[in-house]
């Protein structure tokens, strides 16, 4: 496993910003990606170990014995490779200063392999600047699951998703009056749509729309992380036109872009 | 199928489930599993999800494409998003279960064969 493909999700939107690149981002990083390779290595062990135990049958109690106890040190192993992991994820669990559309291509680069070639994604980011004080991890799962239900909306036909990130008209939405500072992001697409009866339960926890894939937990997730952020989450849909998920999330800087009037 | 890019893990499923008379083909990454796919002796993938050239997640698109009644087992060990994301994308992909790294492969095994049937 390369360490290239371990930090791959969000690692890079920090490091060019500047805004933590130091000794406890990388040290983060590091125990993460010890810690997944000796859980690879740990598997094997275990696997090997346990083949042994079968070989030996009832035959020989002592050697039998003594495999269940690399049993026994693998799982003191796994306990420690589980607390580097902790380590690592509690320190990327750290709010900082994260520019939005760096979290936006970084997942749409982590997902569009994954995605049908028929369906295009398309990014309009007018505040390329704009930043917002969050836990990148979490930012990069609440785009990537809005952009994977999209993208399963869409199915195995020809679509469409487009992702813009802007500031929220006056006069319309929630980041008016109640949420002035606040950017607006919206994810659109031209998939199968919903009635409005689903698209008001699709935040329920354990919702599904009935495809075979899926938990019914994703949108939960998001709102919930969006509620984190302080901000608000919408959704606007229609069958066989498409849906659009709008995400209000208070901002801390907008970029040189003048506000709209 | 099993694939894995740690060649000693990818070693030892293959033993463990050669052991249990299935028929075992390995691949090293993405696109070696995608090249050596065939729908017609595949009844199921195992299949890492970090891996160089094309990713697991990757594999499980592909080959729910080429055959829908693939049996899919993804397993992940980490990543800086934390190995829960990757594995509940696989989930959300349609694999038919994860594994968290480390596990007991007698474990993995026991799930192939109730997957199989």
């Amino acid at each position: 496993m390369s360490d290239q493909n371990i930090n791959r999700p969000v690692a890079g939107g920090l490091a060019e910003q500047g805004q933590n690149p130091g000794a406890a981002a990388q040290l983060s990083a590091l125990a993460g990606g010890i810690a997944h390779d000796l859980n690879t290595v740990l598997t094997t062990i275990y696997g090997y170990t346990e083949q042994v135990l079968e070989i030996l049958g009832d035959d020989n109690p002592e050697a039998s014995e003594q495999a269940r106890r690399i049993i026994s040190a693998a799982d003191r192993a796994k306990v420690l490779t589980g607390q580097l992991l902790s380590l690592s994820h509690r320190s990327a669990q750290e709010k900082v200063a994260v520019r939005v559309a760096d979290v936006i291509a970084e997942t749409i680069d982590f997902i569009r392999p994954s995605v049908p070639s028929a369906i295009q994604i398309r990014r309009m980011l007018k505040l390329p600047e704009a930043t917002v004080m969050a836990v990148p991890a979490q930012l990069f799962r609440i785009f990537l699951n809005l952009l994977l239900n999209a993208s399963q909306a869409i199915g195995d036909m020809d679509g469409t998703v487009t992702v813009t990130l802007d500031r929220p008209d006056k006069g319309t939405g929630a980041g008016d009056g109640e949420m002035p500072d606040s950017i607006l992001i919206t994810v659109r697409d031209t998939g199968k749509g919903m009635d409005t009866e689903t698209a008001a339960r699709i935040f329920d926890p354990w919702f599904t729309t009935g495809r075979k894939t899926g938990t019914g937990l994703g949108l939960t997730v998001v709102s919930d992380a969006i509620k984190e952020l302080g901000g608000k989450i919408g959704v606007d849909s229609e069958p066989g036109k498409g849906t659009t998920f709008s995400l209000w999330i208070p901002s801390v800087f907008f970029g040189s872009l003048p506000e709209k009037s | 199928m099993i694939v894995e890019d740690d060649a000693a893990l990818r070693e030892m499923l293959r033993d463990a489930l050669e052991k249990r008379r299935h028929t075992v083909i390995t691949a090293a990454d993405g696109r070696e599993a995608l090249a050596r796919f065939r729908p017609s002796i595949v009844d199921l993938v195992i299949t890492d999800l970090l891996m160089p050239e094309e990713d697991g997640l990757m594999v499980i698109m592909k080959i729910r494409e080429l055959k829908p009644s693939t049996r899919l087992i993804a397993i992940s060990g980490g990543g800086m998003a934390g190995p829960g994301s990757y594995l509940m994308m696989a989930s959300k992909l349609g694999a038919d279960h994860v594994f968290s790294k480390p596990f007991l492969p007698s474990e993995l095994v026991q799930k192939v064969k109730e997957l199989l049937g």
